[in-house]
């Protein structure tokens, strides 16, 4: 590889960091509006901790997806986002059950069918990223 | 594959925008439905008579939220010393948007019930445990449920219940007795009080029935006589006394 053609390989990764980090920033403003938004009126505080974790691993994923552009391991990371998305919606939620207990009162949210239709949906986003990555393959030229 | 690629898109957006809309809507409608006071209760009418207790909650549900509401009952648990004394379940009707719906919460324990589960509540004032869990349904999806426990102080109906002043008379073959207690009940008591003679080997020597209608928190006393076979009597034996039916003293008597 000429050394021409390594700095313009540098620049290109360079420029797509610069753009997942764009990317990871704008979705990180949002996640911390939510925070805010959560915080200041302290709804259910005790599931806080399990919005960070979920704020922290879409990040990690809009990065990495962004970062790996044009790779196949950009359509490997849709899919781990909607796996990760399924497992933790169920476990954190408590399988679509959340209770909230205040001295003498106790309150419980329970949204089963919305959580069906989330799981739903993060099963129609493995379904498109097998088939970008199926897509991605076939068109990637042979060595 | 290109173009189901990019259906699959749109449908995954689309369904994103809906999952995310739809708990942001049903905030709002549930805000707008509390602000309104749309949800009322009235002042329980309490009452015991021929040994039933009954309690009754009249309440309305004025649907002002842009969704249905349903799955709507409540739930309501009286206990002592984590002992439940009587469970009272209700379902109410659907409402849809813009409907309002009356209807009221009704609990009822026989006395026969109560003292089965716990004979103290008759005879002594304690704080009972309520437990009372109201739940609905929003747009049919998501589900709210409220349990709320509280302190009742419970005055006894019978409270400081006694037999006193037990005497025969050989002449007239009168048993005689007095029967005291003080109502400390929100409610009034009324129904029949019957008392009933034993011997001391458990002969059934006889009985007296009196109608009562105590008012609330008024003391009460009554004088019982019973003719009784000379033959049958004993120095000392066994009384028993009833409420609608239902055995709410067991004493033994001795004559003096």
């Amino acid at each position: 590889m000429s050394e021409i053609e390594e700095e313009k390989t540098f620049r290109k990764l360079i420029k797509r960091i610069a753009k997942a980090t764009l990317a990871t920033a704008i979705v990180g403003a949002f996640w911390l509006f939510l925070w805010i938004l959560l915080s200041v009126f302290a709804v259910f505080p005790e599931y806080l901790t399990f919005f960070a974790i979920l704020a922290w691993a879409t990040l990690f994923f809009t990065f990495a997806i962004r970062v790996s552009e044009d790779t196949i391991y950009k359509y490997c990371f849709i899919i781990a986002r909607a796996f990760f998305l399924i497992i933790y919606l169920a476990y954190a939620t408590n399988c679509g059950i959340l209770t909230l207990n205040f001295m003498d009162f106790q309150l419980t949210v329970e949204f089963v069918p919305l959580l069906a239709l989330m799981i739903a949906i993060n099963l129609l986003a493995i379904a498109r990223g097998l088939l970008q990555a199926i897509e991605f393959v076939s068109q990637s030229p042979k060595d | 594959m290109r173009q189901t690629i990019r259906a699959l898109g749109w449908i995954i957006a689309i369904l994103w925008i809906c999952t995310l809309l739809l708990p942001i809507t049903v905030a709002f409608s549930l805000i707008k439905l509390f602000e309104s006071k749309a949800v009322g209760v009235q002042e329980p009418t309490v009452s015991f008579s021929n040994g039933n207790f009954s309690m009754s909650a009249p309440f309305h549900i004025n649907n002002t939220g842009f969704y249905d509401l349903s799955d709507i009952g409540i739930s309501i648990q009286i206990g002592r010393k984590n002992k439940t004394i009587s469970t009272s379940s209700r379902l109410l009707p659907n409402v849809p948007a813009g409907t309002m719906v009356n209807s009221s919460c009704d609990i009822s324990v026989s006395l026969e019930e109560m003292v089965s589960k716990d004979r103290e509540l008759l005879i002594n004032d304690t704080d009972l445990n309520v437990s009372v869990s109201p739940r609905f349904r929003v747009a049919y999806i998501i589900a709210f449920g409220f349990s709320m426990s509280f302190a009742v102080q419970w005055g006894a109906p019978f409270y400081n219940l006694t037999i006193s002043d037990v005497a025969y008379d050989n002449v007239s073959q009168k048993f005689s007795m007095w029967v005291s207690f003080d109502n400390h009940a929100v409610y009034p008591v009324n129904g029949s009080l019957l008392v009933m003679l034993y011997n001391d080997i458990g002969e059934h020597i006889g009985s007296a029935t009196q109608d009562v209608n105590v008012p609330s928190e008024t003391p009460f006393q009554t004088f019982f006589e019973l003719t009784i076979d000379r033959l049958k009597m004993t120095r000392n034996g066994v009384v028993r006394l009833y409420f609608g039916g239902t055995q709410i003293l067991e004493k033994e008597w001795e004559l003096s």
